[in-house]
C-alpha cells in the first residue's frame, strides 16, 4: 500500500496557479525525485506536503489515512497541522539550522521539546539518539561545534540528522545541495544515497540529475504547475515521451 | 568643601538614577508590546501603533515632559500629576517607543527560514519565539539598545525643566556660590556611568559571541 497519497492539489498565490491538480503515490521504502526548472512549483509541492504553505485544493493521504482535505476545515487548525506535519520530515536548500545551538544541540531540541510537553523519553536517550545520527552522517566529531564553525556540507548533514531525529514517515529534500560549493555536494549526497540504500521514504527535489537517476525508484517532471510526466527514471530521464521533457533534458545536457 | 559638594551631587545623582533605573523597569517591556503592534496583521492596530511612534520620535522629549506635566492641567482642569510621576511617565512612553522600533528591527531580521524549520519540527508559535528566535533578536539588538541606555542616562538632565531633582541641577545650585568645578564633577558621574554601561554591554556582547 502507498504511504504517501497526494491528490489534486492545487495552490494559488494570488491570481498565478502554481500547482495545477498535482496527483501522485509513493511507496513506502521508495525515494521519488522531482526534476523541472525553477518557477516549476517543485518547491512549492514540497513547502505544501509540511504545510508551510496550505493547498487550496486536494487531499493528502499518510500510510491510508487522510491527513489533509482542502475541502475540510477539521484537518486545518493549527493544532491539527503540528500534529500531522510530523509525518513528514523536511531539509531546506539553506539547511536553516539555529545558529546558537550546537550540531547534536540542533538534532535533539525538537525531540527534547516534546518530551517535555508530553512526557515519556528521557534527556539520556534523546542526547544518545542525536549522537548515533551524527554519528550515522560521519559527524560524530562535530557534534559540540556550533552551525558557523561547520563547512556548508557538513551543516547539511546536520539539518538531515535533525530532520531525521523525529522518524518522520516521509523524508523531503528541497533542492539539498543547491546552496553547497560543488566540491561539497558529493558528501551530502552520499549521505542521502545511504539513506535510500536503507529505505527511507524520501521525496527528493533536485537539479542533479544524475543523482535522481541513480537514486531514485520514481521520477517526476514538473512544469508550469503540471506534472508533465512521471515514471521510473531510466524511463522519464533516459526516454522521456513528453516533448517538454525532452527540452528540459536538453537544455540541462547543455549546461 | 569637595565633600559637601560630593554629598550634594551623589544626592542629585540618585535622582538621576532612579529615573533611570524606573524607566527601564517599565519601557523594556512595554516596547515589546508596542513593537508587536507595529508588526500586526491587523492594520488599523499597526497605522494607530505606528502613528503614536511617530508622534513620539519626532517631537522634543523636553517639549512631552512640558506637556505631559503642564497638559492635564491646563487643558482639562485636572490636578497635577506629582513632578516625579509625570516626568516617568514620559520617559517610559519616549524610550518604549524607541526600544519598539530596536525590537521590530531585531525580530524582522530574523530569517524565516528559522521560523520554518521550528515549524516543520513540530513546534509550536511560543517554542519557537522562546527556543529558537529571543537569543538571536536579542544579540541583534544588544549594541542598539547600548547606545539607547546611554542616551537615556544623559536625558534624564531634562527633567529639571518642570524641577525634578538630578545630578546637574545639583551641580548648578553652587555656580551662585561662584564655584564651576562642580559642573565639571557632574560631567565625571555621567562619564563614570556611562563607561561602566558600556563596559557591561561590551561583555554581553562578547558573551552571545559565540554564534554568528
Amino acid at each position: 500500500m502507498a504511504i504517501l497519497e497526494v491528490n489534486h492539489i492545487e495552490k494559488h498565490f494570488g491570481a498565478t496557479q502554481v500547482l495545477k491538480d498535482i496527483s501522485f503515490s509513493l511507496e513506502q521504502g521508495q525515494a521519488l525525485s522531482i526534476i523541472g526548472s525553477s518557477g516549476s512549483g517543485k518547491t512549492t509541492l514540497l513547502r505544501c506536503l509540511n504545510f508551510l504553505e496550505r493547498p487550496d485544493h486536494g487531499t493528502i493521504s499518510v500510510g491510508g489515512k487522510v491527513i489533509f482535505d482542502a475541502a475540510d476545515p477539521t484537518t486545518q487548525s493549527e493544532r491539527e497541522i503540528r500534529k500531522k506535519r510530523l509525518h513528514f520530515g523536511l531539509v531546506f536548500q539553506n539547511f536553516n539550522l539555529f545558529p546558537q545551538y550546537t550540531a547534536l544541540q540542533n538534532v535533539t531540541l525538537a525531540r527534547e521539546l516534546m518530551a517535555k510537553e508530553h512526557g515519556g523519553e528521557s534527556h539520556e536517550s534523546i542526547l544518545k539518539a542525536g549522537r548515533e545520527l551524527l554519528d550515522q552522517m560521519g559527524l560524530a566529531d562535530r557534534a559540540n561545534h556550533y552551525p558557523h564553525q561547520l563547512s556548508g556540507g557538513q551543516q547539511q548533514r546536520v539539518a538531515i540528522a535533525r530532520a531525521l531525529a523525529l522518524h518522520p514517515d516521509i523524508l523531503c529534500f528541497d533542492e539539498p545541495t543547491s546552496a553547497l560549493d560543488p566540491e561539497l555536494t558529493g558528501e551530502v549526497l552520499k549521505v542521502i544515497r545511504n539513506l535510500a540504500d536503507q529505505r527511507t521514504t524520501m521525496i527528493i527535489v533536485t537539479h542533479e540529475m544524475a543523482f535522481a537517476r541513480d537514486v531514485a525508484d520514481q521520477v517526476i517532471f514538473m512544469d508550469d504547475g503540471f506534472i508533465v510526466e512521471q515514471g521510473d527514471p531510466r524511463e522519464v530521464i533516459d526516454h522521456p515521451k513528453e516533448e517538454r521533457t525532452r527540452q528540459f533534458l536538453a537544455r540541462y545536457a547543455e549546461k | 568643601m569637595f565633600w559637601d559638594v560630593t554629598l550634594t551631587l551623589l544626592e542629585g545623582f540618585g535622582g538621576t538614577m532612579k529615573l533611570f533605573v524606573l524607566t527601564l523597569i517599565f519601557a523594556l517591556p512595554l516596547g515589546l508590546i508596542i513593537s508587536f503592534g507595529s508588526m500586526s496583521r491587523f492594520t488599523p492596530l499597526r497605522w494607530l501603533t505606528q502613528t503614536v511612534v511617530w508622534i513620539v520620535r519626532g517631537s522634543p522629549l523636553l517639549l512631552q515632559i512640558l506637556i505631559v506635566y503642564y497638559g492635564p492641567g491646563l487643558m482639562f482642569g485636572l490636578p497635577l500629576l506629582p513632578r516625579f510621576t509625570a516626568a516617568l511617565l514620559t520617559f517610559v512612553i519616549n524610550y518604549a517607543c524607541y526600544f519598539s522600533e530596536i525590537y521590530r528591527g531585531g525580530i524582522q531580521s530574523i530569517p524565516r527560514g528559522q521560523y520554518e524549520a521550528g515549524e516543520v519540527l513540530g513546534m509550536t508559535r511560543s517554542q519557537i519565539f522562546f527556543k529558537v528566535t529571543l537569543l538571536q533578536v536579542i544579540k541583534r539588538i544588544v549594541p542598539p539598545m547600548g547606545n539607547e541606555f546611554i542616551t537615556l542616562v544623559k536625558d534624564t538632565a531634562l527633567v529639571r525643566v518642570i524641577a525634578v531633582y538630578e545630578i546637574i541641577w545639583m551641580g548648578e545650585s553652587f555656580i551662585k556660590k561662584g564655584l564651576i568645578w562642580p559642573l565639571f564633577y557632574t560631567g565625571v558621574f555621567y562619564l563614570v556611568f556611562n563607561g561602566l554601561l558600556t563596559i557591561l554591554f561590551g561583555r554581553l556582547e562578547k558573551k552571545l559571541d559565540y554564534f554568528r
